[in-house]
Parts: structure tokens; C-alpha cells; sequence
């Protein structure tokens, strides 16, 4: 078979492998949930639509957004800054390298747990051109993403440095990073779907788990601290690649993918490299080596999903069959923590209030001491992130939605469970705002220790509230939906904004810390209240 | 006042301009299987969907136990197991935590319901799987889950669509004692299902709906007297009383034809 028309026949079993996928995690269908009639939430065909309508444009929303990560590091010297490209290169690499895992990780679920197709298996061709489809569909994966990201970065270095040969080396180096976060995000799927998902729950896989779900939560650390900080990282990365201080330079050199951006940079210093510089070029010509067997491997592993896939799964035997009982509410968090924490992608959802405050702080970590003020947005940025909880955590229901509906369960009991998980979500960041005020940076008033206890109260509520609205009422005119679902999250951010608002302009009038505490706690407190008193009556 | 376990009043679902239900009316009795029998799109599923209160009806009204389904649902689903055509679980869960869950909700005593878990999924083979994640079981097991989950509670009226569909042999056979256990302490079974032979030997009762209505129902003696057909077989009166023995035999030709002609070219 010809390799262009394998490539028009890839098309199909891509698109089923990226619908598969997004199906298969319920949780993944959050941002696609919107436009939909929470009437039927949980019916397949709406599942399906949904799924059908993320595949279609998800990877073209997800290009958008890497190609303009891609290219905002370099907008600083675009724009007349003087110092080097190689920081620029490096961070622009990193981004890109993080959100090709982000995303490959999320489509290539049904991948590695079903192969691209095993229609195709089944159809009267060749075994190696049922492989080179299934190569093709892999590269249909990452595609735009790759093609679309190392344009941007080959574009911006050529004429930034208006030299072809630095604008090849990024070629290259784009080339690496790219073979490298396809690769990464092959075995990160692998292990985590095939390993964990598909084998009996023990200490074991709850190890690895949490493990897994650290590294990820690294990368999206990383990613999120790339994008807060890229005004001073440039600088600096620039400055310590300046210094004398050979050994900073010379460690860095040898680092992934600090290598490739001081590689390209050289290049376009002329034919004489530092002693830095040529560290960097021979890591570079090692990077390129590692990306060449990680390609192989990658190649050789997606030939053989068709064979590997069908004895993904092993189940180990157990003899006991006895469960463990809780009460309602419990078990209804219990069932819903199992479930968001069976893909990574829901899974890190968990942890992201405690990452946002982390960055919040970070990025005031030049202060001698804690602020009212940073306290405040910490607390007020965490809590909003929380409220992406709810919206997960009823995507999280898929098809299963309908197994709870046939029981005798009352509204409230589904509501405060994911309350009560959105609440929980937050509390971590709480506790980094209380760590930071006892281990790192004394409080400049004493009455900022409340605020973060009267968040406490406005999550719970704002939580409560949307999930409420997102279970219980249909949005009315199908050409309202989004709007009408955005309006149901804008209901949770403003009941999270309006205590904080409310110590705002209490400040502003009396300048008395503890008057605006106390009105910060009320409001919470009554919204509580309101809140409660509506999912009764509703 | 009736000793029916289940009714429907004038049941009426569409959806848009189809009509899926259009005023069905039925009644089970305690200790009583009844067969819904019908060709697909019939309204089957829409029947028991609705009885298990995963839909709500367009008109009409659905009792379980003397509770109305739609207005007082919590008591009537606490009456129902209901085991779904194609098996509806929480896929991430293993089976030992959605049954620990179910038995949470549904509030059971934990040592009669353990014993009840652990009779069962030996029963049912099931054992070995309980610590897999759903989504990696076959059809199979996913179905033994499933009508696992609707046993547990022991409740009053079972609702099986399809239910041994994907079974093996040893486990239909199970299923079927257990049915017949379960209507002879008084509950009742609402089962659909299109496969003839099932129908004829489980049921005490079947139901034929076609297009939304039932057409016909009792025994298969008042069937096979209702269509005018002494001694003929439920597939014969299932075709008679929904006018496709014709439309069946003109399809057979059509196909037969072009069969030969494939084999001519």
C-alpha cells in the first residue's frame, strides 16, 4: 500500500481512536459539556454528541493554544528586548514539550487500551499495512500540534536572528522535543492505562497512581509556572547562561531543554561557540539520539497495539467478596473520588486549587511578608479553580449516571457529595496559605488567619449551588445552551467573589482589618445559608 | 383495589414526532413473569426505562408497588432491580466498591447483605473478578454485575431487559431458577426480550407490543387464540398478530433473488 493512501485511510481510525478516547473518559468531556441540556446529562446520545463534537475540535482548539504558547517567548526580544534567544528557545520548548504530553496523554487512552482499530485486523490486508495505519493514525495524534508549534518556533528564530542556519537547528531541536513529549505521553498512557487501569487495585497500583499523578501534576506545575513567571524566567535563564560562573552554565547545558535553546542560540552567535556552548551542542547531538530510539520505539510500539492490546488487561484473582458500606453521602464522594481519579487528566483536576495558590504565592515570594492582599487573591483564585469541580465531577457520571438514577436517591444526598468533594479539593490550598503563614512569612494582620476559613464557607456554597443548577435544571432554547451553562459557573464564581468583594470595600470604608473580616465571614456564612435553604425547597 | 405489582396507565413517550410509547396499558401481577415480546424499536426498552424511573413518561402514569414512579420515585425505586439491555455501571469501579456502593445508598444491613454478595458472585462466577475495574470485564461479567446489583436488595419487582443476552449457559440457567424463586415468594419480573423460546418457557404471561402498544396479551393458548392459530408456535403468532409474516416473506424473496443473482454474475 502506498504511504499517501495509508495516510487518507488513517483518517478513519484516528478519528474513532480520538472519539474513543474522550468517550472512555467521561471527565475529559467537561469543556464539551457545555451546550448541552442537563436534562439529559447522562444519556448515551448525548454522551456520544458531545464526545463526537470534542473530537471534531478539540485538537484545533488545543493547536491554537500551543502554537501561541509556543511563540510567546519569543515575543520580548520580538518586541526590542536585548538580551539572548537561547532562553527564549528553551522556554519555548518546555511549553510545547508539556502541553504535547498534556494532550497526547488524554488521546491516546483508547490507544493503548484498544488499539487504533480492530476493525482494521479484521479487513483483507497485509499485516504491515495494518501497521503502517496504525503509525499513521498515532501521527495523526500530534500532527497539527507538532507541525503547528515547530513552525512558530522555526519562524521566530530565523528572523529574530535572520539566520536560515539557526532557523534549521530549531528545525532540529523542534524536531527532538517533539519526538521526545509524543513519546513520553505514549508511556505515560501505557503505564497508566494498561498498568493500573487495567489490573486488580492493590497497594501496589495506588503507589504508582499517586506517583503517576505527581509527575503529572509536575508538568502541569511546571507549565503553569512557565506561563506566570515567563517575564522574569527569560531574564534570568538569559542572565545565568551570561554569568561567568562556568559551572551554573556548564550544568545547564547538559539539561533537556536547556541544551537545544543554548544549541540554537550559538548558532546564531557565529561559528564560535563557548565552552558552554559546545556542551550544549554535544548534549544536543545525544538529545538527538534519544529522540531517535524514543521514535523507534514509539514506532515499534503502535505497530504491535493491534497484538498488545487485546491482552492488555490481566486480572489477578481475589476469594473475598465482601464490600464495605458508608453512609449515602460518603458513598456517593467515595464513587465519585474512585471515578475522577481513574484518568489523569480528572485525577489532576484534584490537586489544582492547591497548585494555583502555590503559584499565586510564588510569584510573590519576593515579599518579606504574607499580605491581607495576597491571602485574599490566593484564597479567592483557589476557590474559583475549585469550581471546576462540580462540572467534572457530574461529566465524571458518563453513562453510569444512569445506574444511581435507578436507585432511591434523593437530590441533596448527590449534591453535598460533590460539594463536599469540591470543598475538599480546596482545603489543600488552605492549608499551604496557613503553612506559608507559620513556617515562611509572618501575617502583617492577625485577622487575615480568618479569611481563609470564610473561603472555606463561600466554596462550599458556591459548590453546592452549581452543582445544583448543572443536575437539576434544563437550560431552556438550544441556541442558549453555552451561554446558559457559563451563566451556571459565573453563579459559583460570584458567590466564591462576593465575600471577598464584601472585605474589599469594607476595608476601603473603615481601614479596620477585623470589621472586614467579620463582614467576609457573614456573607460567606449567609450565602451557606441561602444556599441550603434553596437545594431543600428546589 | 389489584394485587399488580406493576401498572401502566395510557403510557405515552415521543420523542419529537416519534412515538416510542403510544398509551400502552399493563399490568403484572404478584408472582408473575410477564414476557414483553417485540420486534426492535418496539418500545421495550422505553417501557422499562421509564418504570425504573431513568425516564418520564410524555402522558400516562407508571405504579410500582401502589408508588407512582413519577411522583413518589424514591419508594418506587427502592421496590425495583432493573438490569439494562446493555449493562449500566460506573466502568471505573471494581465490582466488590459499586456493589459497596449500591448497598451503601440503598442503606443495607451489612452482615445479610455480605452474605447475600458473596452467594451471589459465587453463583454467578464472579468472585475472581470483584478487585477489576469494570470498563476490562467481558460482556458477560458485566451483565452478572448488573443483575448481581439488582438482586441485592431483594427487592419486590425486577425489571430485565435482555437479561441473558450475553450469558453463558450455567448462569442463564441460575438466572432463571432465581426468577422463578423470586415469583414464587410473591414478587413479580417485567422481562423483555425478542428471542421466542425464551419467552415461551419463562413466562407466564408475555405481552406482544408493537409500535407502542401492546396488541396482545396472556398465555401463549389465548395468544395462539387470539391469532386464529390452534397450534402454532410464538414466532407464528408473533408474526400474525404484528402483520410481518407477509412483509418477512417478501423480504426472504427479495433477498433470495439477489443472492442468485450475485452468484449468476
Amino acid at each position: 500500500m502506498k504511504t499517501a493512501d495509508a495516510w487518507r485511510l488513517s483518517a478513519i481510525p484516528y478519528s474513532e481512536m480520538a472519539f474513543k478516547s474522550i468517550l472512555q473518559n467521561s471527565s475529559n468531556m467537561w469543556w464539551g459539556s457545555f451546550g448541552r441540556g442537563s436534562s439529559e446529562a447522562s444519556g448515551q446520545e448525548d454522551l456520544v454528541r458531545r464526545a463526537l463534537r470534542i473530537a471534531r475540535f478539540d485538537k484545533l482548539v488545543i493547536t491554537v493554544f500551543v502554537i501561541a504558547a509556543a511563540g510567546a517567548p519569543f515575543l520580548p526580544q520580538a518586541m526590542g528586548a536585548s538580551y539572548g534567544i537561547s532562553a527564549s528557545v528553551t522556554l519555548s520548548l518546555a511549553v510545547s514539550f508539556a502541553l504535547i504530553v498534556l494532550y497526547g496523554v488524554q488521546t491516546l487512552s483508547s490507544f493503548v487500551t484498544s488499539g487504533p482499530s480492530p476493525v482494521l485486523s479484521t479487513l483483507p490486508l497485509m499485516q504491515e499495512d495494518v501497521s503502517l495505519i496504525n503509525l499513521l493514525s498515532f501521527v495523526r495524534t500530534s500532527d497539527y500540534l507538532v507541525v503547528g508549534s515547530v513552525a512558530c518556533q522555526v519562524f521566530f528564530v530565523s528572523i529574530l536572528t535572520s539566520s536560515i542556519l539557526s532557523g534549521l537547528f530549531m528545525l532540529l531541536a523542534g524536531a527532538v522535543n517533539s519526538v521526545m513529549g509524543v513519546g513520553v505521553a505514549l508511556w505515560l498512557s501505557s503505564v497508566f492505562y494498561r498498568n493500573i487501569m487495567g489490573s486488580k487495585q492493590g497497594k501496589r497500583g495506588g503507589a504508582l497512581r499517586l506517583a503517576l499523578l505527581l509527575a503529572w501534576g509536575v508538568v502541569v506545575l511546571g507549565i503553569g509556572v512557565l506561563f506566570a513567571g515567563a517575564g522574569y524566567l527569560i531574564p534570568l535563564v538569559q542572565s545565568v547562561l551570561a554569568s561567568p560562573d562556568r559551572l551554573t552554565g556548564s550544568i545547564l547545558s547538559l539539561v533537556y531543554p536547556f541544551s537545544l535553546g543554548i544549541g540554537v542560540g550559538s548558532i546564531a552567535h557565529g561559528f564560535a561557540p563557548t565552552l558552554v556552548e559546545k556542551f550544549a551542542l554535544g548534549a544536543m547531538v545525544v538529545y538527538f539520539l534519544i529522540a531517535v530510539a524514543v521514535s523507534k520505539w514509539s514506532t515499534s510500539s503502535v505497530a504491535s497495539f493491534p497484538e498488545n492490546a487485546s491482552g492488555a488487561t490481566r486480572s489477578e484473582r481475589t476469594h473475598d467478596a465482601s464490600v464495605a458500606l458508608h453512609g449515602p453521602v460518603t458513598a456517593y464522594a467515595l464513587k465519585d473520588l474512585r471515578a475522577a481519579s481513574s484518568n489523569l487528566t480528572s485525577a489532576f483536576l484534584l490537586t489544582l486549587p492547591a497548585f494555583e495558590t502555590l503559584i499565586i504565592l510564588l510569584m510573590r515570594a519576593f515579599l518579606p511578608t504574607l499580605g491581607t492582599s495576597t491571602v485574599l487573591v490566593a484564597m479567592t483564585l483557589g476557590g474559583m479553580v475549585s469550581l471546576i469541580m462540580p462540572l467534572v465531577l457530574v461529566s465524571t457520571e458518563g453513562t453510569g449516571f444512569d445506574f444511581a438514577k435507578t436507585m432511591p436517591l434523593r437530590m441533596r444526598t448527590i449534591v453535598s457529595s460533590k460539594a463536599l468533594i469540591t470543598t475538599a479539593v480546596f482545603l489543600p490550598a488552605v492549608a499551604i496559605v496557613y503553612l506559608e503563614s507559620l513556617l515562611a512569612k509572618p501575617l502583617t494582620s492577625p485577622f487575615s488567619i480568618m479569611i481563609p476559613l470564610a473561603s472555606i464557607l463561600a466554596v462550599a456554597a458556591a459548590s453546592t449551588l452549581e452543582v445544583r443548577l448543572f443536575l437539576g435544571f434544563a437550560p431552556r432554547g438550544r441556541a442558549t445552551f453555552a451561554l446558559q451553562e457559563f451563566a451556571r459557573m459565573a453563579a459559583g464564581g460570584g458567590v466564591v467573589l462576593l465575600p471577598a468583594t464584601i472585605y474589599a470595600v469594607s476595608y476601603i470604608f473603615t481601614f479596620n482589618h477585623a470589621f472586614a473580616t467579620g463582614a467576609m465571614f457573614a456573607a460567606a456564612s449567609a450565602e451557606m445559608l441561602a444556599v441550603t435553604e434553596f437545594v431543600r425547597h428546589s | 383495589m389489584t394485587d399488580a405489582l406493576i401498572e401502566t396507565h395510557g403510557l405515552t413517550k415521543t420523542y419529537g414526532s416519534f412515538g416510542a410509547l403510544n398509551g400502552l396499558d399493563l399490568g403484572v401481577m404478584s408472582g408473575e413473569i410477564y414476557g414483553l415480546l417485540g420486534p426492535n424499536g418496539a418500545g421495550k426498552t422505553t417501557t422499562l426505562r421509564i418504570t425504573a424511573g431513568l425516564i418520564e413518561p410524555t402522558k400516562g402514569k407508571v405504579t410500582v408497588s401502589g408508588f407512582d414512579a413519577t411522583k413518589d420515585p424514591l419508594h418506587a425505586k427502592a421496590q425495583i432491580g432493573y438490569v439494562a439491555e446493555i449493562p449500566i455501571l460506573y466502568e471505573s469501579l471494581t465490582p466488590r466498591e459499586l456493589l459497596g456502593f449500591e448497598a451503601s445508598v440503598r442503606g443495607l444491613a451489612k452482615d445479610s447483605m455480605n452474605r447475600r454478595v458473596r452467594q451471589l458472585a459465587e453463583a454467578f462466577e464472579v468472585t475472581s473478578a470483584f478487585d477489576t475495574p469494570i470498563a476490562t470485564l467481558s460482556m458477560g461479567t458485566k451483565q452478572k454485575v448488573a443483575i448481581i446489583a439488582a438482586l441485592l436488595h431483594q427487592p419486590p419487582v425486577l425489571l430485565l431487559d435482555e437479561p441473558l443476552n450475553s450469558l453463558d449457559a450455567r448462569s442463564s440457567r441460575i438466572l432463571k431458577e432465581l426468577l422463578s424463586l423470586h415469583v414464587q415468594r410473591g414478587g413479580a419480573v417485567l422481562f423483555s426480550t425478542h428471542v421466542m423460546e425464551i419467552a415461551q418457557r419463562l413466562c407466564s404471561r408475555i405481552g406482544i407490543i408493537f409500535r407502542g402498544k401492546i396488541v396482545a396479551e396472556g398465555d401463549l393458548n389465548q395468544l395462539r387464540a387470539r391469532a386464529g392459530e390452534k397450534d402454532a408456535t410464538l414466532e407464528e403468532v408473533f408474526m400474525k398478530l404484528t402483520n410481518e409474516a407477509s412483509e418477512v416473506e417478501n423480504t426472504v424473496r427479495t433477498l433470495r433473488e439477489s443472492f442468485f443473482d450475485d452468484e449468476d454474475r
